[in-house]
């Protein structure tokens, strides 16, 4: 077993959770997101989160508006939507119901 | 020193050198064919180009070339496109990669073979459509033919990516999105030395038209090439049919032209007196195989024209028109060596006097081909040469010809001259000596056949039987009906002075059809016709 792999993959399936985290307490940019992902050691690298964003957008859980930038391009401000925020409730409840369930196998 | 080089990411400019802009383009192009072929990849793309435009920025403000260390930071931070912590199958698979319809057999949507359910969906059309229109030209012939080859040109579309190519945009509304992607990767090739990367926001505008260029020219492309795949199926179908006809259910069609009957139908029947039977099933088939792979790959190609569609045929067109090669060198050389019998000429001349010198001399015909039994006529295109076949006694009968001389001695004279051709002189000699030809000769009637015959079972080796007769000047000629048909089409004239033939004319005031039954006195001018036998000197 590949122990990078499994630790690799456990971060896949929990990023999107972590990224609609992020956004239901505050609507912001993309390197904001970066920075707290980055701090919760949720991500390695930055470009992880860019087509995880397109993809929750594509989905209806984000939306964003263009914000000019003093310096450099105009950037993306991201917020949740209310799909977003029923989906992100939803994704709370299977959360807990997921640590219950490891806690449960663990401690038995 | 290094040069730098002015580059566009994001809408914004930045100075980069040489080495740096190397290691950017190429990761560039590494997150380019990442996620350009993801569901709404060309936006993270954009949105990562923006980022790096931000980094850069961080590292540099606005002054001062960009570095390689300055893209090896950047890379570091935003991570090589294989660390990306991305989850592919969660996602849309990969699509074709130019974003564009590609035709499948639908095995969802299918009653034989799911062809045209493949269609259907390729077109954005209810198959039952392509269904009627099938069953309605299958009737003809041609809807059979391209159905196959559709069916068996087509791959099933059995895998999602298959699916998603094969429905197109009802899977992925994006398809002038990815034109744009892909206008991207190609401005940031190294040909643009200058190094103009050209994201989104300022060449939207550009971009558009010139997809929408792109693709109303495509679509005129389309057309044409559709009409042209049309007219390929065409001309190969009925190609192909109008071999099947002639060689095997021997219907000459088109090919009787003018009232001439060319009769090439019973050009496989004649191939048995010229070539040497064993060789006779070869020439056929590899003839077959020389024209018809041609027309076939003639309807494929149509058909590819038509439909548009993605088929590994490479190694089978490669085995096709190896086959075909093969096909007409062993045809070639086949020829070759059934052509050697016809290498060397050679005659055979027979002579046969008048025993006295008549004024008036009556040509008649004996055996005529109108009572000739034949099986077959062949008759050679352009060519004033009929062959006739008689296949149970393997037997060829050829019409003679018959030239009038003048000649500046008192006699009349009959010279039969049997030409033919084989390996060698001697064997060609041989051949015209064996040349069956009768005519005799009366007080004062030539009797003359109407054709001359090959002995039974052997080959024809381009036969001739030519009588000619030495007549004197104003000697008056009758001819019968049918000995008309030996001058064929024109009279010729000979004029023979110590016995040297120094002239020779065609007639050009008397037809051949205008002697039968008549007197006519031969001078060098022609033929003129008298009113009247002149008294026979007894």
């Amino acid at each position: 077993m590949d122990l990078e792999n499994t630790k690799a993959q456990m971060r896949k399936g929990i990023l999107e959770y972590c990224i609609l985290s992020v956004l239901s307490r505050n609507s912001c940019y993309a390197s904001d997101i970066i920075k707290e992902l980055k701090e919760a050691q949720v991500i390695v690298v930055e470009g992880t989160l860019y087509p995880l964003l397109t993809r929750q957008k594509n989905a209806g859980l984000l939306s964003y508006r263009w914000e000019e930038s003093q310096q450099g391009p105009p950037r993306k401000y991201y917020e949740l939507t209310t799909d977003g925020r029923t989906y992100l409730a939803d994704l709370d409840k299977s959360w807990k119901e997921l640590v219950d369930s490891v806690n449960l196998i663990r401690t038995r | 020193m290094d040069k730098t080089i002015n580059i566009n990411i994001a809408g914004t400019l930045f100075q980069i050198d040489d080495e740096a802009y190397r290691i950017l383009r190429d990761y560039l192009q590494a997150i380019n064919n990442r996620f350009r072929n993801i569901q709404g990849g060309h936006e993270t793309i954009d949105d990562i180009e923006s980022r790096i435009a931000e980094i850069f920025q961080s590292q540099k403000g606005l002054s001062g070339a960009i570095s390689k260390d300055n893209v090896e930071a950047m890379i570091s931070i935003l991570g090589k496109p294989e660390d990306f912590d991305f989850n592919e199958s969660e996602t849309a698979p990969p699509v074709y990669t130019s974003g564009r319809k590609r035709m499948y057999r639908n095995p969802d949507d299918s009653v034989i073979s799911g062809v045209c359910g493949g269609i259907g969906a390729y077109l954005n059309t209810d198959p039952v459509l392509f269904r009627i229109l099938f069953v309605l030209f299958a009737i003809f012939g041609v809807g059979l033919l391209v159905y196959i080859i559709l069916w068996i040109a087509l791959p099933v579309a059995n895998t999602d990516s298959r699916k998603r190519e094969m429905y197109g945009s009802s899977y992925h509304s994006a398809t002038s999105q990815y034109h744009q992607s892909d206008r991207n990767s190609t401005s940031a090739a190294p040909t643009y030395n200058q190094g103009y990367y050209n994201t989104s926001n300022a060449g939207n505008a550009f971009n558009e038209v010139f997809s929408a260029i792109g693709r109303v020219l495509y679509i005129i492309l389309r057309i044409f090439l559709i009409i042209i795949g049309i007219a390929f199926v065409l001309i190969g179908f009925l190609a192909i049919l109008s071999v099947v006809m002639v060689f095997v259910f021997k219907f000459p069609g088109v090919f009787s032209h003018n009232g001439i009957n060319v009769h090439l139908a019973y050009y496989t029947d004649f191939l048995n007196y010229i070539v040497s039977p064993s060789s006779t099933p070869w020439i056929i088939t590899l003839t077959l195989i020389a024209v018809i792979l041609p027309m076939l790959a003639l309807i494929y190609w149509g058909v590819k024209m038509i439909f548009w569609f993605k088929a590994r045929d490479g190694v089978f067109s490669l085995a096709g028109f190896i086959v075909w090669v093969l096909a007409c060198v062993a045809l070639s050389m086949i020829l070759f060596n059934e052509g050697i019998s016809f290498a060397q000429s050679g005659k055979a001349i027979t002579q046969i006097l008048m025993t006295n010198t008549p004024d008036t001399i009556y040509i008649m015909t004996d055996h005529k081909t109108s009572d000739l039994k034949y099986d077959k006529e062949f008759s050679l295109p352009d060519e004033d040469y009929t062959i006739y076949m008689d296949d149970s006694a393997h037997q060829l009968y050829i019409p003679s010809r018959l030239q009038l001389n003048i000649t500046d001695e008192n006699i009349v004279k009959l010279e039969i001259e049997k030409r033919s051709s084989g390996r060698t002189r001697s064997d060609a000699v041989r051949k015209a000596e064996s040349i069956i030809y009768n005519s005799k000769i009366g007080r004062d009637t030539i009797w003359l056949d109407e054709y001359f015959a090959l002995p039974a079972g052997s080959r024809w080796t381009a036969d001739f039987a030519t009588v000619n007769l030495f007549v004197p000047e104003n000697t008056v000629l009758h001819f019968d009906k049918t000995s008309e048909n030996l001058f064929h089409n024109e009279i010729r004239i000979g004029l023979v002075k110590n016995n040297i033939v120094t002239h020779s004319q065609y007639d050009e005031l008397t037809e051949p059809w205008e002697l039968g039954n008549k007197y006519w006195i031969i001078s060098e001018d022609g033929l003129e016709e008298t009113r009247r036998a002149p008294s026979k000197q007894k």
